[in-house]
């Protein structure tokens, strides 16, 4: 389970700060998928990179199954599977290897990891390309890869940033039936994403985002009832705009 | 930080930088044939160009030959070709159409006749010691050899014991040892494994940060629960590694080359035995890891492989700097510079080639110090990798 407290954090750019993150707080329980939505430059990124450890909040908090990524980051990093925005492999190494790399890194042995890549191999349909160097690996089979990585060691909470940038129609399509295994296995799914039709069709709670602040939250059937909106497109408008409304 | 993760890390740079074609080949082919190349090539260039001016005919112009016919003769019978006087003897020396021009006054044959020295001049060029030196010591020598031929004779001439004329009797014992007599190619050896053992690692180095975070894989390594120290310090170990190999072929390279010359073009005599190679050794050592340190250090300072790729330059200059110190003003050396990074591996270097032996308190001094320095670059680099922009550029 993931939670998010009062989440603050700005950059200094050669323009003045700016505030990336402005007090951002939500949950996101075990057994289902919370999608993070929200328009580019929202927040989104910064949010979950203060979540898997890869920056510090200038305020607020983060707990990963309890445990806060300031005080005990080992044991963060490895309740988290994590797909980055950015989601490079190794071009020199299998599909195999970056996998591997990865489950070494997690402090597994080889015959735990050759299990679970088998596992993973299966799940991900990447048998195909499993033993190939990755040079030369379609924008598909490097998310495979980058997702097998990933999901490695087991994680119980795995944090995906906008999973089906890139992706065709096909492979989204079994991306997201792969989520929706990780969500019966009893995990906690959180994934970005600017696309609204992919959040509504897969996650149990939606979190809006925008300006750095949450500005919705609930399940779909609640967001559609909280802005009057027969269609959730029109209430993702509307959080947003109401946002701007309200606060600014 | 754990010596597992950093043992994984390694493990992997490793894997991946032997699999890089280019980078294989530049290491282990193109250095190894390169630096052995040169350093044969102007060895054996110097051994020929000093061959043939001492053994050649040499080509002397004479102003005033005609004033000296005896002397003229005397020059022909020892291998000298006599040319006829340029018109402008001091250019002709200084722009290097002729070595040395000898000028015979016009008042010799007077002088001789009545027993008082007579005058002649050698204009050389004392700036290229290298290229026209030999040539003028071997005028300088028949010019000598000449006056003293005739001296004798005179002496001979008025009943005087020609020892008369020689108060001392002047022996020479060269004290230099076979490996210490050594040539062009072993003073440019130092710098060119001191620049090797700095910067041999570069291109894993920059590929291993900078071209990590260019292809977009540096940030879901920084999620492993792997440490940043143990991740930088398996980058700098896998630099060091792979710099490290690519100096030993070279140098293996380099003795075959030895072996390969034809006797007589380089001095023989010049060992690299096990002894001195494992000594060598243990004097880069400390600079490989200070370059590797260094060179993630930058890459991960650098937002760009191409911006970690600009600090070359300057990075190849660093090595140079105590070689050309030491070539405008050589120095005794004294400890203290045995601890001044560069400097102090080259003198080190230096005594390794010649065959001399070195104490305890200068192995002290120099490898205690580069150890020093590799922590503090080493502390400089891990700060650079906890920075929030490292990984999170976008």
């Amino acid at each position: 389970m993931l939670r998010v407290e009062g989440l603050r954090k700005a950059f200094h750019t050669r323009t003045g700060p700016v505030q990336a993150v402005d007090g951002v707080s939500f949950e996101a329980p075990d057994g289902q998928i919370t999608g993070l939505l929200g328009p580019n430059g929202a927040g989104k990124t910064t949010t979950l990179r203060m979540l898997y450890t890869l920056m510090s909040p200038d305020a607020g908090r983060v707990l990963v199954d309890g445990a806060d990524p300031a005080l005990e980051p080992v044991r963060v990093r490895s309740a988290l599977g994590v797909l980055p925005d950015a989601r490079g492999i190794y071009k020199r190494l299998s599909a195999r290897e970056n996998v591997a790399y990865f489950g070494h890194l997690h402090g597994m042995d080889d015959r735990l990891i050759e299990a679970r890549t088998q596992r993973l191999v299966e799940t991900l349909d990447m048998s195909e390309f499993i033993d190939r160097r990755a040079e030369g690996y379609s924008q598909g089979q490097r998310t495979k890869t980058a997702i097998a990585r990933a999901l490695v060691h087991d994680p119980r909470n795995v944090v995906l940033d906008e999973p089906t940038n890139g992706l065709d129609v096909m492979t989204t399509r079994s991306l997201r039936n792969f989520l929706l295994g990780l969500r019966a296995e009893g995990r906690c799914v959180l994934l970005s994403s600017h696309i609204m039709q992919e959040v509504a069709q897969l996650c149990d709670r939606i979190v809006v985002i925008a300006h750095g602040r949450v500005v919705a939250e609930g399940t779909p059937d609640e967001l559609r009832a909280s802005t009057g909106c027969a269609n959730l497109e029109d209430a993702f408008v509307q959080a947003i705009g109401s946002d701007e409304g309200l606060f600014a | 930080m754990s010596a597992r993760a950093l043992w994984v890390v390694l493990r992997k740079e490793l894997l991946d930088a032997f699999r890089d074609r280019r980078m294989v080949l530049v290491a282990f082919l193109v250095m190894p044939l390169a630096v052995p190349l040169v350093l044969a090539g102007t060895t054996a260039l110097g051994a020929r160009k000093q061959a043939q001016q001492l053994e050649s005919r040499l080509q002397l112009p004479v102003i005033g030959a005609e004033h000296a016919p005896n002397l003229v003769g005397w020059l022909r019978q020892r291998n000298v070709e006599i040319l006829p006087a340029p018109p402008d003897p001091d250019a002709a020396v200084r722009t290097q159409r002729h070595d040395v021009v000898l000028r015979i006054g016009a008042g010799y044959a007077t002088e001789w006749r009545a027993g008082r020295p007579a005058e002649v001049e050698v204009i050389f060029d004392s700036s290229r010691p290298l290229a026209s030196g030999a040539t003028i010591a071997r005028v300088r020598g028949l010019l000598d050899g000449y006056a003293q031929t005739v001296g004798t004779l005179r002496l001979v001439a008025r009943g005087i014991h020609p020892s008369v004329a020689a108060p001392l009797l002047i022996g020479t014992r060269d004290v230099a040892t076979p490996e210490s007599r050594f040539d062009l190619s072993q003073q440019l050896l130092p710098y060119l494994l001191l620049l090797l053992a700095f910067i041999g690692g570069m291109q894993l180095a920059i590929d291993a940060t900078a071209g990590e975070r260019e292809r977009q894989s540096l940030e879901p390594l920084l999620a492993t629960p792997a440490s940043r120290e143990s991740i930088i310090s398996a980058k700098i170990l896998a630099t060091a590694v792979f710099a490290l190999t690519s100096i030993t072929v070279t140098l293996l390279a380099y003795r075959v080359s030895f072996d390969l010359m034809p006797t007589g073009m380089v001095d023989a005599s010049f060992e690299l035995g096990p002894a001195a190679l494992a000594r060598l050794f243990v004097v880069i050592l400390p600079v490989v890891l200070l370059g590797a340190t260094v060179l993630t250090a930058l890459a991960a300072f650098a937002r760009s492989y191409r911006e970690a790729q600009g600090y070359l330059p300057l990075l190849i200059f660093l090595p140079m700097v105590p070689t050309l110190v030491l070539m405008v003003a050589p120095v005794r050396t004294q400890l203290w510079m045995l601890a001044v990074p560069f400097l102090g591996q080259n003198q080190l270097i230096l005594k390794i080639l010649r065959g001399e032996p070195i104490g305890a308190a200068e192995w002290l001094v120099n490898v205690g110090a580069g150890l020093l320095l590799v922590a503090v670059a080493w502390v400089i680099a891990a700060r650079l990798y906890h920075r929030e922009q490292l990984a999170a550029s976008s």
